[in-house]
């Protein structure tokens, strides 16, 4: 009975702190290694990892770098496997991405909880394409064979859209100086 | 705003459509430039949480994470994480049921290769095409052959749906049970085969030692438990008591069956056959084919075995004395190759020949083809109580010599395969034993 209070007491631990840092770790693992179903399949094993070793994870210190260096070494692994078939990022590049992502970590999660803001304000007809072109399973691809139109012209738009997002974030943060 | 050159690369690489020109030339600029860095992490922030954002599955209960911020959502996903990590702690403490150990062409139902070294657990194999080897945590080793759908209970349960499946079972997986939808086949310490086809039809071949084997659902009482004994054969159908007796025919076997001893494939005029009873060399007479015998397997010889042939190449006649030695004390598992010609047709004498390849999941250490080493080397890999035949010579081309009618045995520069052309007058013989690393 003690015993399954302790697992139970550490399964709600873990939960809150991955709940809280998955998005970093998603968006850190894309960063690495680029295409989405990618990243899915990394931050999957990475969150296993987690799991496995949480005892080794010390309570109060920063779960998120924890974290990030778990995904790291699971994109690692990954791009050893996937660079047989394409280029892919140099593990000097990945270093490099690593520390700046340990470093503005914080900026970063600013950004995002900017971007929720963003995302409501845009015009109907940007957010038809954004919420088309990434809900599960789609692409850009099938998005446009369904809109009837060139996947081209839908990666145009949706760079446009991605462009305009960003300026919001950066008028929401008050750095539009840096951005000009 | 960053140039329009690293926008257009980042752009691209969010896309997907970057190309490897592309993408190394984005790579080089956030080597070298901690502001391209930044704007690149912005960037790919921003995709990544609209990734998130809108890429909810509605309904679904597999994401154990968290893909909104709404609390309700997060409260459910929670929910569901906690029973997935209940999940997680039983398989990741538990050792895995099975792993793969050979691959042959394998894909799974999606086109996706399955891998070497993967574990499997409980559930379900589809594999469309292609060879599968897989070895259970007990010792069981199971080769399954696509198209074929199977679900693993336990390590020692599993049920063929559908496709062709070969099995060795060890003295420490006694009772390994296959179940199908027209039988249970019960192994009691054996080799067998087991084949799905149309309707459930479920054959069952036995290559040696027995197993049980009893009809399914209302018919399956212990009375009609049936004993199936090496070179014996049975078929059941779904929704019939009855047993049949069939004729022992192990040729639909012969492309799983030397997967379980490591063989990955034969070609041409090579053939790994499906052992009966008393197989061996000694009464196995073939004018059309070099047969594979398969002897000690993972064997730890205490002395050095001299062979003919340790190199990548063609083999070349040498002295005895300058034969290479393998060192004492490694593991290695032995294959017997024969080409036994006998006087046969309208021209009984006339001159057999055979071409073929075999390749071996590992490496091939050595090679053995003359009459002395075989004899050799048959002491310590051949089977035990086996009579071996004897007068056995390969005769390859001498240097500079340009007539017909030479063997040619090659060993190729991965190691793993090994070509054999093969010229038989008949009532002579023909052997070479091969040396292969053990797993």
């Amino acid at each position: 009975m003690h015993k399954e209070k302790i697992d139970s007491s550490k399964h709600e631990d873990f939960v809150s702190l991955y709940i809280r840092h998955e998005p970093a770790v998603f968006s850190f693992v894309m960063s690495m290694v680029g295409r989405s179903a990618d990243a899915e399949d990394v931050v999957q094993r990475a969150s296993m990892t987690m799991w496995r070793c949480f005892d080794r994870y010390k309570p109060g210190t920063n779960f998120r770098n924890w974290a990030f260096q778990v995904a790291k070494n699971e994109a690692l692994n990954f791009l050893t496997r996937a660079k047989r078939d394409r280029h892919v990022f140099s593990e000097k590049l990945i270093e490099l991405l690593a520390q700046d992502t340990f470093e503005n970590s914080d900026k970063l999660e600013a950004r995002r909880r900017a971007l929720d803001l963003c995302v409501k304000k845009l015009p109907p007809e940007d957010n038809d394409i954004v919420s088309g072109c990434y809900a599960e399973g789609a692409t850009v691809r099938s998005y446009a064979k369904i809109k009837g139109g060139s996947a081209n012209k839908f990666y145009k738009k949706l760079n446009r859209i991605r462009g305009k997002l960003q300026q919001c974030i950066e008028r929401q943060l008050g750095l539009e100086d840096f951005a000009a | 705003m960053k140039d329009q050159e690293l926008q257009n690369q980042i752009d691209c690489f969010l896309n997907e459509t970057i190309s490897d020109t592309g993408a190394k030339a984005l790579e080089e600029r956030l080597i070298d430039d901690v502001e391209a860095r930044t704007h690149y992490l912005n960037e790919v922030g921003l995709h990544a949480s609209l990734n998130r954002t809108f890429s909810v599955q509605k309904g679904t209960v597999v994401l154990p994470f968290e893909r909104s911020f709404d609390p309700k959502v997060i409260y459910s996903l929670a929910a569901c994480l906690v029973l997935f990590l209940g999940f997680c702690t039983y398989w990741f403490f538990s050792p895995p049921v099975a792993r793969i150990t050979h691959v042959v062409g394998a894909y799974n139902g999606n086109g996706i290769a399955y891998e070497e070294g993967e574990s499997i657990n409980q559930g379900g194999i589809s594999l469309s095409r292609g060879l599968l080897r897989l070895d259970f945590s007990n010792g069981a080793r199971v080769t399954l052959e696509g198209p074929a759908d199977l679900e693993i209970h336990d390590v020692s349960r599993i049920m063929l749906n559908a496709g062709i499946l070969t099995a060795n079972i060890p003295e420490s997986a006694i009772g390994f049970t296959v179940d199908t939808e027209a039988a249970h086949v019960v192994d009691l310490g054996t080799s067998f085969g087991v084949s799905v086809g149309f309707e459930g039809l479920t054959e069952v071949c036995v290559f040696d030692g027995e197993v049980e084997v009893s009809p399914v659902g209302e018919y399956g009482s212990g009375n009609l438990t049936q004993l199936v004994r090496e070179g014996e054969a049975i078929s059941a159908t779904i929704n019939s008591s009855i047993i049949d007796s069939v004729s022992f025919e192990t040729s639909q076997f012969e492309n799983a069956w030397p997967v379980n001893y490591g063989v990955l494939q034969t070609t041409g005029s090579m053939r790994f056959v499906s052992p009966g009873p008393d197989f061996h060399p000694g009464n196995y007479k073939d004018n059309d084919h070099i047969v594979v015998f398969p002897e000690k397997r993972g064997f730890i010889a205490e002395e050095s075995i001299r062979v003919d042939m340790i190199d990548p190449g063609e083999y070349q006649k040498s002295h005895y004395d300058e034969k290479p030695t393998l060192v004492p004390r490694r593991a290695m598992t032995s294959y017997l190759l024969q080409m036994d010609a006998y006087p046969e047709g309208k021209n009984p004498n006339r001159r057999r020949g055979a071409v073929g390849q075999i390749t071996f999941a590992r490496p091939i250490v050595g090679v053995v083809t003359e009459d002395r080493l075989l004899k050799e080397s048959e002491i310590v890999f051949g089977i035990p109580g086996v009579e071996y035949p004897s007068a056995r010579t390969i005769e390859p081309r001498p240097e500079g010599d340009k007539r017909e009618g030479f063997d040619k045995l090659i060993l190729t520069a991965d190691r793993h395969s090994l070509i054999l052309e093969l010229r038989e007058n008949p009532g002579h013989l023909d052997q070479v034993r091969v040396l292969v690393e053990a797993q």
